[in-house]
């Protein structure tokens, strides 16, 4: 029992990979689809490890989490994706081979920093701080490695999927309301980010973040 | 006695069979009905009654090839745990050796290939020296993943209970069973790495390499490429499957099972998937490289108990 | 029995059902009567909680989640006062010309506007770290669309950047609360209270320094870039320039002091947990000096009004930084130049605003001849950019002042050369901008509008306070801003 929350992390850090690697657009949308789903699924495994918390909030946490990270973000994404007439490729600044490569470089980098913290371990597993290091590094390199806006929004949801992450490793601490207030900023960020890069595409027909570039000095 | 008489059997008799059921797999997904499960031991036997016939262009190395890669597999089947965690020969870094006994198999298979002078075995021979140079590390990190948590470097104690070590090694297990099917994948050139059925140069790598031999020496071919799947899946068979270290009756029978399944699993995958751009294939032998790593550094930060 | 805890809620109640009821209101004129009400409404409300928590202590409400000190109080009153004047203004400015508001977009305003008083104020008022951080998120998700009020590339391109950049900031703050957080486990047994910002007060020496002070690290950077603190300012040029002027004043006024409030909050905390060696005052300092030090240096070569405003945004909040970063009396000083550079910015933005709908246009090579064109407008611009800049006798003179003092008594070197060199440039920079724009000749005759009472209220209340206050500190003033400081100091 006590290894399955561990497989889920290491899920989500192949899927931080693959996100890096992709060239393909509904690709990243999908892996961190997974990601959520995969994410949804850590209270629940942490609940049958240790019966601490109340299992109604967990479910709700694990469905709302779900539903959110899993069905209903991806779902705006593609929306998004097919109104703004774009080309479905990721076009990044740094080569995807170099992005692999730099991913990996942070993975390691963020295995060091949870040795360096050494935080008060909650439970059996160990691998919350460092997937949640990972995952917040690598959605950065999304974030400022790419130049379409769609994939400035992937770099942003993992970023959160990293604190949510290290959230749950502290799951005694965080009350529930917060938990849920992280879930509902992810929703609404999203959103109006959605919203904003649909009027980008209608001013100005493409999605090129690097071409904003009006307002200099 | 008797635990050498299973091994020598399953190495020497199953091989073929896990041709077929890869065979049937495909063809069932087709909608045909397929060759019966035993027809790569009618075609052995049919290979081994013809006439052979060597260019003048070749040394005795084309004549070799096949021999040594047959050698090479069988020498390395003698290590690996079939259905038993010790095999008839076994010593502390055995695990290295398997792995340096098919890459000679693989040298010489590519030498015979140069050594016919044509170019179309050369582009063979070229490829599956890049694709062999990136399966090797995912191969090694795989099995690192097995051996480090046991401690050992021998097939003996490090594929003795898995089960026992998935305590510690438990979320990098799956990863090193993925990247190990992986390398299977590109070790026997199976789609999605290589078509094994095709005929067309530019999706040959394994096939084009092997064009020129004909008669016995194709059917060493064929058989020497079936042990190397064969040890490629009892090695994936040990690491997943719950086969007591002692083997015995049951120990053979849930590896067969195993086996077995593993040959489906092969199938489906190949008819499933469609063969990857040649310039694909790189990225998934490093991708797979890196999922071992990632499992290997899981094992690490935990620390090994 | 009417409790001063109770204006806690009412003070978060009455933005938020002011901006539902904006959604249901049905003609521009009406939205605009009932932002002015609701807005003066909360601040009466603000003003009197303030009055109570400064008179006898601070107020708590709803188990100890939202709590008012000194510190909460006095940047309530900001907020208050900021607001108020901005909503006046908003009223005159925009029923002017390309700026006029039709139905839709009034409606979607004062939502909006209400949400942003309202989330602004739960971030004041919250004890409870979580719901301080949604506050803050909420910030930048209610004011990215009224950045964009009047759809144009430029303004886009400036929402998308402070979306994005904003975005991930808060991302960065929540991980360093959650470290924060998590560096509490073992002084705090029970595990919801390690979120309430008057636990950690009370237990900070018994808080594990690692995470704590990576976490104060990744919060530094997270809010930090909410602040506007090089070198996570990029944003704000762009938002505040292409903002219409009433939402770059409460964004330049109130938006980058509560950030900075967030980071306040945890300075005692991260001061008691490491020893009082000044670890945290350091970093903000290094990061008030260089946020001068970056703004200056934009400041030299600007041509926009809108853009230099909001570069001497950020040199201002790096002054602000400089002053906490020293303590003692340069958290006085700090807290003091919070209400000063608010006050004059805000006059500012007004101004420039103004200028901008008449004379058609931002640049500073066109907007020449202010004083005779525009006179309010102009001897307000004239007035607020030397008040920015420090010209005595402003309130911005006197608390600068007392930063200097306070980097001289530190016999912080880095620090003051810093402060000087900085303020030094952005004098020379803003000052012949100043004088070009106020004198010269105007490009047409006969642009000077009709000024309504209100109006020449709104420019001039500010600049006298601020004359006031560079020549005399009133004694309640001095008390408030000394207990405000006194929550700083990390002695107990």
């Amino acid at each position: 029992m006590t290894g399955y929350a561990d497989l889920l992390l290491l899920a989500v850090l192949v899927l931080d990979l693959y996100v890096v690697y992709t060239s393909r657009l509904a690709g990243c949308v999908r892996a961190s689809a997974l990601q959520g789903a995969a994410l949804a699924l850590l209270p629940v495994v942490h609940y049958l490890e240790s019966p601490s918390a109340d299992l109604v909030h967990v479910l709700v946490m694990a469905a709302s989490a779900l539903a959110l990270k899993a069905i209903v973000i991806p779902h705006l994404l593609m929306r998004a994706l097919r109104d703004a007439n774009v080309r479905r490729d990721v076009e990044p600044f740094v080569s995807l081979h170099l992005s692999v490569l730099l991913a990996g470089v942070l993975i390691g980098l963020s295995f060091w920093l949870a040795t360096v913290l050494a935080l008060p371990a909650s439970g059996h597993t160990h691998l919350f701080v460092p997937t949640a290091f990972a995952t917040f590094l690598i959605g950065f390199l999304v974030l400022v490695s790419r130049r379409k806006a769609i994939t400035q929004v992937i770099g942003y949801l993992l970023i959160e999927n990293g604190a949510y992450v290290f959230g749950q490793s502290l799951a005694a601490q965080m009350p529930f309301v917060v938990e849920l207030g992280l879930l509902l900023d992810l929703l609404v960020g999203v959103i109006v980010m959605g919203i904003v890069i649909l009027q980008i595409n209608r001013e100005f027909d493409h999605m090129d973040v690097d071409q904003l570039n009006l307002l200099k000095g | 006695m008797t635990a050498l008489m299973l091994h020598l059997a399953l190495l020497l008799a199953m091989p073929p069979l896990l041709l077929g059921i890869i065979t049937r797999t495909k063809a069932w997904f087709a909608g045909r009905k397929g060759p019966p499960l035993w027809q790569p031991y009618l075609d052995l036997w049919k290979l081994l009654h013809k006439g052979a016939v060597y260019s003048r262009t070749t040394t005795w190395i084309f004549r070799a090839g096949p021999i040594v890669t047959l050698a090479a597999v069988l020498t390395a089947g003698l290590l690996t745990p079939l259905g038993a965690a010790a095999a008839p020969f076994g010593f502390s870094g055995d695990v290295i050796l398997f792995a340096y006994l098919l890459a000679l198999g693989r040298f010489f298979t590519m030498a015979a290939a140069l050594d016919t002078g044509s170019s179309f075995e050369g582009m063979g021979a070229s490829r599956e020296a890049a694709f062999s140079a990136l399966a090797e590390p995912a191969l090694f990190l795989a099995l690192a993943i097995v051996c480090i948590p046991a401690g050992s470097v021998s097939f003996a104690e490090a594929w003795a209970s898995p089960w026992q070590t998935w305590g510690p090694a438990h979320p990098a297990l799956p990863a090193a069973a993925v990247t190990l099917f992986a390398v299977l994948l590109a070790e026997n050139s199976r789609i999605p790495v290589d078509d094994p059925t095709t005929h067309l140069e530019l999706t040959m790598i394994h096939e084009v390499m092997v064009l020129d031999h004909g008669g016995p020496d194709f059917a060493f071919v064929l058989y020497g490429s079936a042990i190397k799947l064969f040890l490629f899946a009892s090695l994936l068979v040990h690491m997943v499957f719950p086969i007591p270290p002692a083997g015995g009756a049951l120990g053979a029978t849930v590896f067969v099972a195993g086996a077995a399944a593993v040959a489906v699993l092969v199938g489906i995958v190949e008819s499933v998937t469609a063969r990857i751009r040649l310039l694909r294939v790189p990225q998934l032998l490093v991708g797979a490289s890196v999922i071992a790593a990632l499992g290997l550094a899981v094992i690490l930060y935990r620390g090994i108990p | 029995m009417f409790q001063p805890a109770m204006l806690l809620i009412v003070v978060l109640a009455l933005p938020a059902a002011g901006a539902v009821l904006c959604l249901l209101l049905r003609s521009t004129r009406a939205v605009l009567a009932l932002l002015t009400t609701g807005v003066l409404a909360a601040g009466l409300a603000a003003a009197g909680l303030a009055a109570a928590v400064f008179g006898s202590g601070p107020l708590r409400a709803i188990g100890g989640w939202l709590f008012v000190d000194a510190l909460s109080a006095y940047h309530l009153v900001l907020l208050a006062l900021v607001f108020s004047l901005s909503t006046v203004f908003a009223g005159g400015y925009f029923r002017h010309g390309t700026h006029a508001l039709e139905l839709r977009t009034a409606r979607r305003f004062g939502a909006l506007w209400f949400g942003s008083l309202a989330a602004m104020t739960l971030v004041l008022v919250s004890n409870h770290l979580g719901l301080m951080w949604v506050g803050i998120e909420s910030t930048t998700l209610v004011t990215t669309f009224l950045i964009g009020l009047h759809r144009s590339r430029e303004s886009l391109e400036a929402t998308w950047k402070y979306l994005v950049i904003c975005s991930v900031g808060i991302a960065i703050a929540f991980m360093g609360m959650l470290l924060v957080g998590a560096s509490a486990t073992r002084a705090l047994p029970v595990p919801s209270d390690a979120m309430l910002w008057t636990r950690l007060r009370e237990v900070a020496p018994r808080l594990d320094s690692a995470p704590l002070k990576i976490g104060f690290l990744f919060l530094l950077v997270g809010y930090g870039t909410k602040v506007g603190l090089a070198p996570m300012h990029t944003w704000l040029p762009d938002a505040h320039s292409q903002a219409p002027a009433p939402v770059s004043a409460i964004f330049s006024g109130v938006m980058l002091n509560t950030a900075l409030y967030c980071i306040i909050r945890y300075i005692p905390v991260v001061e008691a947990a490491t020893g009082g060696t000044g670890w945290s005052l350091r970093l903000l300092a290094l990061f008030g000096v260089v946020s001068m030090v970056v703004a200056a240096a934009f400041i030299l070569f600007q041509r926009d009004a809108k853009r230099m405003l909001a570069y001497c945004s950020v040199e201002h909040l790096g002054i602000i930084a400089v002053g906490l970063g020293l303590g003692g009396l340069g958290t006085f000083a700090a807290l003091f130049h919070a209400a000063n550079h608010s006050l004059a910015k805000t006059t500012g933005f007004f101004c420039a605003g103004r200028l901008g709908q008449i004379y058609g246009t931002h640049e500073m090579r066109s907007l020449r001849g202010t004083l005779r064109a525009a006179p309010l407008w102009g001897v307000g611009l004239l007035l607020g950019l030397l008040a920015l800049i420090g010209v005595v006798p402003s309130g911005t003179f006197a608390s600068e002042l007392l930063t200097v003092k306070a980097a001289v008594d530190k016999r912080s070197v880095v620090v003051l050369v810093g402060f000087l060199v900085a303020a030094g440039a952005v004098f020379i920079g803003m000052f012949g901008h100043a004088m070009a724009m106020a004198w010269g000749k105007p490009p047409r005759e006969g642009m000077a509008e009709e000024t309504s009472f209100l109006e020449r209220a709104v420019v001039m209340l500010p600049l006298a306070l601020l004359a006031i206050l560079g020549l005399w500190m009133p004694q309640p003033l001095r008390d408030i801003l000394q207990q405000a400081a006194a929550v700083v100091r990390p002695e107990p």
